[in-house]
């Protein structure tokens, strides 16, 4: 079975976006409600400064501290690893997005339930690769399978290093060059 | 923030609702003849919870579009949650038959009681616990927290009773010094474990720090001060420690009555307001 | 998996529930469970769910990147970038996802107005509204002749095809892109270097490039950005001249701060280190070029302590680079750039790209590998003269042309047509895809000249606020529901796209501009000249290239014979066959015919700051703001704030959110700063597609601020071009 993940290179990410709108269109989001939020990172002062966005998403936890919060099961994970929500068990309590380290969870309306980012999953599988994957401009981001050691996904966390954001707040399966 | 007031309301309410139904089971068994004090006690337990739940379920919105969906709340026995459900799936009906019992003027079985009395902790405890098994925010995320909830829970429960039993029964209230020392007492513990909780937090970490600041010079300040520090643990500190340590001796004038209910008063807004700070002022842990 | 492989199993065609063109979606009814997408699925379960596919270009930019639009029962619902086509590579960037949207936002103009006296619009019928337009051309031809017309527009398939055919039929030149606010001065003066407008980077090959002023990052094309991860990723040097850090900066290697508006120092400051030290590419000068003599002269004055004295580089900078890319040469070059910090940016801006053009010709770098290459593109061939009859040439000379002889003759400068409602030569203006008020030069100036034209009137699909300033406003459908003529594309490979129409018309009245212009025109009383549809003449034209409707429909993209690249150094097609570091016509015009220093315009006084505007990947000039999704973007992001060093603001006592009070010779208004180290001091940015004023555009109305509304109207010498950063600002906290 296979364990999805995905790698995000900051160091080709031009912050344009792209990414948040096509999963808006793919999920039928309304325009101020999105599963991808960006934030500008500068480091350094002025004139040695680089500056770098990073977008974030549900990083599909294998220990998701939103899973084991929520009270109706809504949340659970698939046998490949994604982990979804059941939008006909979610009440809305929110105490999913309490959970999350990352504020990747999203309270939609009118419907009050609280969702995520889904790597696209539709009828049993991912994506492949999800809307953010397809539509970006740069190649900054790759989908794919963690346990295949042979998948682009794998080599490039390989020889890039990629970690999770945040290795210390739970085992994340997005990856970062940064 | 993720939550709110609503949600704040929700702790206090539940966490008051237990103390209410403790104190009413403390009062039959010391003061068997303080009956209004005792049946307050019991009607407050289950109407606060009531309420309580009702705000609760407003505030799930996807809920209340289909309320049959609250069913699946007892699914996830890992969840505080869901856990807080059990307890007051247990609670609540106790409570409510108790209060019952009380108007048709029948006695409280003591096994009742009993059950009672334990889920009733178990709900103050839970609504600690809620908030503090979530790991992204440290002003939650201690195992002080439940404690603290605990206590407030105890005294604003007491503070709501004893208002009541203040106002109708005033002359068998003043005798009741167990109760009166109870209540300093609690307000003594819950200022001493706040503060202890505020320093654990304070110096774990930075978002920790963050969120102390906040409530003791940033943007909480005012209401952290006023609200929590001096209108619900100083003032009832000294208006109930005054007769209890110092005179002695029970009050009966006009004036004392006043300062009293503003006692009483200033518990249940201090308890309403940490549930809001708590709710408000905890930051996330930094991702980035 | 390989890139290809991946995109090929992206989103709409997984699985293959999507193949062919259209296909039937038979949903099982449990598809809901996950509720994935739930409005589309559902919708389309529902209604038996109907999926078509159909290609199109994306008009968020100019770029016009082939997309695929996916709709689901007629409606959008998602978008890709063409795998074949050169500048989408399979992917959009966010102004494609967002603007792909248009069709159905809600703040369109959706049918024909009229301004009425006191400032309002209504609606007006189609007949009526060509029926008083065409009276009042009549009327103006009369009075004073068809040279008193003027048409403005910022190309498209269609639109630059109908609108010139349009205006020439009434008889005038005067043709405008709107050149003058955007690449107008870069491109005349890369013609006078080279005799071509333009060149590319090679990047594959390449080893060092120097960015003046553009920004891949900002100023999006998805190839461009693709090109440069990649260079990136092979540590090629990416050398970033800019005043601010922008968002390129991810792949570069260097950031030079400069002082905005000297970039020309910098630049002569390199030559003056190749030619002084003797670096430079001998055989190609000596060859290759004429007036080299005359410019060695010259810029032996141009060392690079005089520049660091000007433009605030580092003189051992400028030698550090002028040595990598001597040591590079070949396979390096200086950026063609865009619009950026010399495409209509200030006074020297002309000067400024013809030093771009000499550097690279000391390089060496001119159709070498890995260096500047100057490719061609295809066009249409003679179509049938009978069916598709030429217009006669009008008599007389473009309007602005006399007074401003360097510019791009395929541009012309739209300035002109402001200076001519206001001197009375023109007394009726076109606009068509156009905001010039907005964003072509200061916008109190043009509303003061168009109140001044008898007529006016506007082709858009939002009432922007040109059309504010309109008598009529014609409504156009937006471009996913138009077929447009074929578009043309170079390079190393050629190429012909087109639209196609994809969404059935969301509202009953807009049109599309072919048959607006159409239309018009035989209102006008000149309709021989359109007695065709617009398949008819997309027909002819792919025919001539061997091309059909069907074929590209099909395909989305289509590859032209095979131009026959190939690197060597190209033949420039100037008066002298040779790269000019001398231009005989430059000389003419009364400047300085030898490639050399010109300077900036303004310079800031002691308590003023050098303002310079720019691009942000999500939005399109003044034209995308009021999109549903794009302007919930900036607003989440708070992304009209003017930037501020963060050594200025301390000094001013500004902290990052403080609203602050900007104020120019020209305009004061207040907004937030968003205080950075990415910026010089002694600068201040503002990005240029805020502050719409148009009370039709309620999301863009009142966010942010008009860079164009603190510049003054100038015109920049020789060509026209509107220095849109000559200008300087104080700033104030206020709050």
């Amino acid at each position: 079975m296979a364990r999805y993940g995905m790698l995000i290179d900051t160091k080709k990410c031009v912050g344009c976006y792209a990414c948040r709108i096509a999963c808006q269109m793919i999920n039928g989001l309304p325009s101020d409600e999105a599963f991808i939020k960006f934030y500008e990172e500068e480091q350094g002062s002025y004139p040695n400064v680089y500056a770098e966005n990073v977008p974030v998403q549900c990083m599909h936890c294998e220990d998701a501290p939103c899973q084991t919060v929520c009270p109706t099961t809504a949340t659970y994970t698939t046998d490949s690893g994604v982990v979804l929500v059941d939008e006909k068990k979610c009440i809305g309590c929110k105490y999913c997005m309490a959970a999350c380290p990352y504020n990747a969870r999203v309270q939609l309306h009118p419907s009050g339930v609280v969702e995520k980012c889904r790597f696209c999953w539709y009828e049993g599988e991912p994506g492949n690769p999800p809307a953010c994957v397809g539509t970006c401009i740069s190649g900054a981001r790759i989908f794919g399978d963690l346990d295949d050691p042979e998948s682009e996904i794998c080599k490039e966390i390989a020889r890039t290093n990629a970690q999770p954001l945040a290795g210390d707040l739970t085992r994340a399966k997005i990856y970062y060059v940064r | 923030m993720v939550w709110g007031p609503m949600i704040a309301w929700y702790l206090f309410l539940a966490g008051a609702s237990a103390g209410a139904f403790i104190t009413a089971a403390f009062v039959a068994r010391k003061y068997p003849d303080s009956v209004k004090m005792r049946v307050a006690g019991r009607l407050i337990a289950p109407v606060f919870m009531a309420i309580g739940l009702l705000l609760l379920m407003l505030d799930a919105e996807a809920g209340m579009h289909d309320p049959l969906r609250f069913v699946y709340l007892v699914l996830n026995p890992g969840s505080v949650m869901t856990l807080g459900v059990y307890f007051i799936c247990i609670y609540m009906p106790v409570c409510l038959i108790a209060a019952i019992l009380e108007i048709r003027k029948t006695p409280v079985p003591g096994w009742l009681d009993w059950i009672g009395i334990i889920s009733a902790f178990c709900v103050a405890a839970y609504t600690g616990f809620l908030l503090g098994v979530v790991h992204a925010y440290p002003l939650w995320n201690n195992a002080i927290l439940p404690i603290l909830f605990v206590i407030s829970a105890l005294s604003a429960g007491l503070a709501a009773t004893s208002l009541i039993g203040l106002i109708t029964d005033r002359e068998r209230f003043e005798q009741m010094w167990l109760v009166k020392k109870s209540h300093v007492i609690l307000s003594a513990i819950e200022a001493i474990v706040l503060f202890t909780m505020l320093v654990i937090v304070n110096s774990g970490s930075p978002e920790g720090a963050a969120s102390v600041h906040s409530l003791i010079a940033g943007q909480y300040a005012p209401l952290f001060w006023g609200g929590l520090v001096i209108l619900g643990l100083i003032a009832p500190f000294m208006i109930e420690g005054y007769p209890v340590f110092i005179t002695k001796k029970p009050e009966t004038s006009t004036t004392s009555l006043v300062v009293s209910i503003i006692g009483e008063s200033g518990v249940l807004i201090g308890g309403f307001v940490l549930r809001l700070l708590i709710v408000l002022a905890a930051l996330p842990v930094a991702f980035l | 998996m390989t890139q290809e492989e991946k995109r090929a199993l992206f989103a709409p065609t997984r699985r293959g529930f999507l193949k062919g063109s259209a296909a039937t979606l038979a949903l099982a009814a449990t598809a809901g469970a996950y509720s994935f997408g739930t409005w589309q699925v559902e919708q389309a379960a529902a209604a038996g769910g109907n999926l078509a596919k159909g290609p199109s270009l994306c008009n968020g930019c100019s770029s016009k990147c082939g997309l695929f639009a996916t709709t689901m029962d007629g409606r959008l619902w998602i978008v890709n970038g063409m795998e074949d086509h050169p500048y989408a590579k399979g992917t959009l960037c966010g102004r494609g996802q967002g603007t792909a949207q248009w069709a159905y936002d809600d703040e369109r103009v959706t049918q024909p107005m009229k301004r009425m006296e006191d400032g309002s619009f209504e609606p007006i019928s189609w007949d009526q509204a060509y029926k008083e337009i065409a009276e009042k051309v009549k009327g103006i031809i009369e009075t004073a002749g068809p040279e008193a017309l003027a048409m403005i527009q910022d190309p498209r398939p269609s639109g630059k095809y109908y609108t010139k055919r349009f205006i020439n039929a009434l008889g005038s030149n005067n043709f405008y892109t709107h050149g003058a606010a955007c690449n107008l001065s870069k491109e005349s003066g890369i013609e006078q270097a080279i005799g071509a407008s333009n060149y590319s980077v090679d990047w594959p090959n390449t080893k060092m490039v120097v960015f003046i002023g553009r920004s891949y990052g900002d100023g999006i094309r998805p190839s461009s950005v693709q090109s440069i991860a990649a260079a990136a990723e092979r540590d090629t040097r990416i050398v970033i001249v800019d005043p601010r850090l922008n968002n390129t900066g991810i792949f570069a290697s260097d950031w030079i701060p400069i002082k905005p508006g000297n970039d020309i120092a910098f630049l002569l400051g390199i030559a003056n280190v190749l030619v002084t030290k003797d670096l430079y590419d001998h055989a190609f000068v000596e060859q290759h070029s004429v007036g080299f003599p005359e410019f060695a002269a010259q810029v032996a004055e141009y060392t690079p302590e005089w520049a660091e004295g000007i433009c605030d580089v580092p003189a051992e900078k400028i030698v550090e680079i002028a040595e990598a890319l001597a040591k590079a040469a070949p396979a390096c070059a200086i950026e063609p750039s865009w619009r950026a910090a010399f495409g209509c940016a200030h006074q020297n801006s002309f000067e400024t790209a013809r030093c771009v053009c000499a550097v690279n010709a000391l390089l060496g770098c001119w159709g070498q590998k890995g260096g500047a290459l100057i490719t061609s593109s295809p066009k249409a061939g003679e179509v049938d003269p009978i069916k598709f009859p030429s217009v006669p040439k009008p008599a007389g000379t473009r309007l602005g042309d006399t007074e401003f002889p360097l510019v791009s003759s395929s541009m012309g400068t739209n300035l002109a047509v402001l200076d001519g409602c206001l001197n009375g030569k023109i007394e009726g203006v076109f606009f068509y895809n156009s905001n010039a008020v907005q964003g072509y030069s200061q916008p109190a100036k043009w509303r003061e000249a168009l109140d001044k034209a008898k007529l006016v009137v506007s082709v858009d699909i939002q009432m922007s606020e040109t059309c504010m300033q309109s008598d009529y406003v014609l409504p156009e459908c937006t471009v996913l529901e138009r077929m447009e003529l074929p578009e043309f594309i170079g390079g190393k490979k050629h190429y012909v796209a087109m639209r196609t129409k994809v969404l059935e018309p969301v509202h009953p009245e807009p049109k599309p501009c072919d048959q607006i212009f159409s239309e018009l025109a035989r209102a006008c009383g000149v309709g021989q000249y359109f007695d065709f549809t617009v398949e008819e003449l997309a027909a002819a034209q792919l025919a001539t290239v061997g091309a059909s409707i069907e074929e590209v429909t099909e395909k989305g993209i289509v590859e032209l014979s095979n131009p026959g690249f190939s690197y060597g150094v190209p033949k420039f097609k100037t008066p002298t066959e040779k790269f000019q570091f001398i231009s005989e016509k430059v000389g003419a015009a009364g400047f300085n015919p030898v490639i050399g220093y010109a300077p900036r315009l303004v310079e800031p006084a002691a308590d003023e700051f050098y303002f310079v505007g720019g691009k942000q990947g999500i939005q399109s000039h003044t034209m995308t703001l009021n999109l549903e999704s794009l302007n919930a973007i900036s607003r989440e992001y708070d992304l009209e704030r003017v930037w501020l060093s963060t050594a200025d603001a301390q000094k001013l006592g500004i902290a990052d959110g403080d609203t602050v009070e900007l104020s120019s010779s020209e305009f004061t208004g207040r907004t937030r700063a968003k205080v950075t180290e990415r910026l010089k001091p002694g600068v201040v940015f503002l990005p240029t597609h805020y502050g719409n004023t148009s009370p039709y555009l309620t999301r863009a109305r009142d966010l942010g601020l008009n860079f164009m509304d603190f510049v003054p109207f100038h015109m920049e010498p020789g060509v026209g071009a509107a220095m849109t950063q000559e200008v300087a600002v104080k700033v104030r906290k206020v709050g």
